[in-house]
């Protein structure tokens, strides 16, 4: 009984220290060991460099002939050609890779490889070439003044200039004549709290799955899983652009 | 005196806003109805938006494409869903068309705008879907409830 008052009446000086530590830490330390980047961004918070968006693609799964990526993109982002195949926008398109020793045949998607050094922005007289906190490279479509030297010094010719006209383009999307566009790992999905770009949806549900996309910062990420699973490789390592999209199998 | 002088300029521009602007006293009307024409005030009192709104278009758009913050306040999408005007059918007219919203003043400023050549002048959402269904669900409710009126 007296140690039960003592209990619940006073607090001794040992109960007030583990209390008022134990509080603290509640408070203060806690939530700085718990991973922020687990929670989605909210839609007011500007874009962190805690996120590094990547994509990691596996070859050996891609099928010659299917073409579900691209016409995800192009519904995705109103996306539609001219019957000009040489000059009509493409985002992602799929190539086909021939081993000069070996003559083996592989089949891949291409994009935007959103590069940690990017040799468009290098490029770009107007700064509209940049490279967002989290890593993807986009086009600020307000500032280019559609001089296409970004697409020249692409070493994947990953970039489209848009020659024509356009209408009926998505409120999410807008696009237009006189600026140069290329893929932004679908920015407005992601940054609406969506983990899937477009390609990637399509590519699981009709393709063979071949592309996996997520926070490389995030050690349980699905990029970052596909990357443990079978590690890749970056397209044209001698050029030292560090591309956050990685190939396995080729 | 030298206190009647010194307020006098302030007076004078106390008197002089009220007649100034372009469009005292006008009533905007619209052939079809449109959301906002439902609603007491845009996002901001109409006498600032009237006088800033292309300032904060302007500060929304860098926010957007560089920062990838996405709140709907001050953005152009935000800004056609609620005002742009639908057809005896039903369908949305364009916004920038004769009559509608953005042309009515702006041919009378004789202003250019630029947006819709690359911007859709008309809602066009193609599906987003979100992971977090908190910000699913905070599209605000008034939004919900015009739709349906609209659309009735």
């Amino acid at each position: 009984m007296k140690s039960r008052s003592n209990h619940f009446g006073k607090i001794n000086r040992r109960d007030f220290l583990v209390k008022s530590i134990s509080a603290i830490a509640v408070v203060y330390i806690i939530p700085n060991i718990i991973e922020t980047s687990i929670a989605a961004k909210q839609k007011s918070e500007k874009v962190s460099s805690k996120t590094k968006w990547g994509m990691h693609i596996d070859v050996t799964k891609c099928v010659d002939g299917c073409s579900a990526c691209i016409q995800a993109c192009n519904d995705e982002n109103g996306l539609y050609g001219f019957g000009r195949p040489e000059t009509d926008p493409q985002w992602i398109r799929k190539i086909k890779l021939r081993d000069l020793k070996t003559n083996e045949i592989s089949v891949l998607p291409m994009l935007c490889q959103h590069c940690e050094n990017p040799p468009c922005c290098d490029v770009c007289p107007t700064g509209a070439s940049f490279k967002r906190e989290d890593g993807i490279v986009m086009v600020n479509q307000h500032t280019c003044i559609g001089c296409r030297y970004c697409m020249m010094a692409c070493p994947f010719k990953a970039r489209s200039f848009v020659h024509e006209n356009l209408t009926m383009q998505l409120t999410n999307s807008p696009r237009g004549k006189g600026c140069v566009e290329s893929c932004n790992f679908c920015v407005n999905k992601i940054d609406h709290g969506s983990a899937y770009t477009a390609c990637e949806e399509a590519c699981n549900k009709e393709g063979g799955g071949v592309i996996s996309f997520g926070d490389l910062n995030d050690s349980k990420s699905k990029v970052n899983a596909a990357i443990k699973k079978s590690p890749g490789r970056r397209l044209r390592v001698d050029l030292k652009l560090k591309q956050k999209v990685t190939y396995t199998g080729i | 005196m030298p206190l009647l002088f010194r307020t006098f300029p302030i007076i004078l521009i106390l008197i002089s806003t009220s007649t100034t602007f372009s469009h005292d006293g006008q009533i905007h009307k619209f052939v079809g109805k449109s959301k906002a024409d439902l609603l007491e005030s845009c996002v901001e009192p109409t006498d600032v938006m009237r006088k800033k709104h292309f300032e904060f278009l302007y500060h929304q758009r860098d926010l957007t494409v560089i920062d990838g913050v996405r709140t709907t306040k001050h953005s152009l999408a935000n800004c056609i869903d609620c005002h742009v005007s639908r057809d005896e059918v039903g369908n949305f007219i364009p916004i920038n068309e004769e009559g509608q919203f953005c042309y009515t003043c702006h041919i009378e400023t004789a202003t250019n705008i630029d947006c819709f050549s690359c911007h859709a002048s008309v809602p066009r959402h193609n599906e987003v879907k979100t992971n977090n269904r908190n910000q699913q669900n905070s599209v605000s409710a008034i939004h919900h409830q015009l739709e349906n009126i609209i659309s009735r």
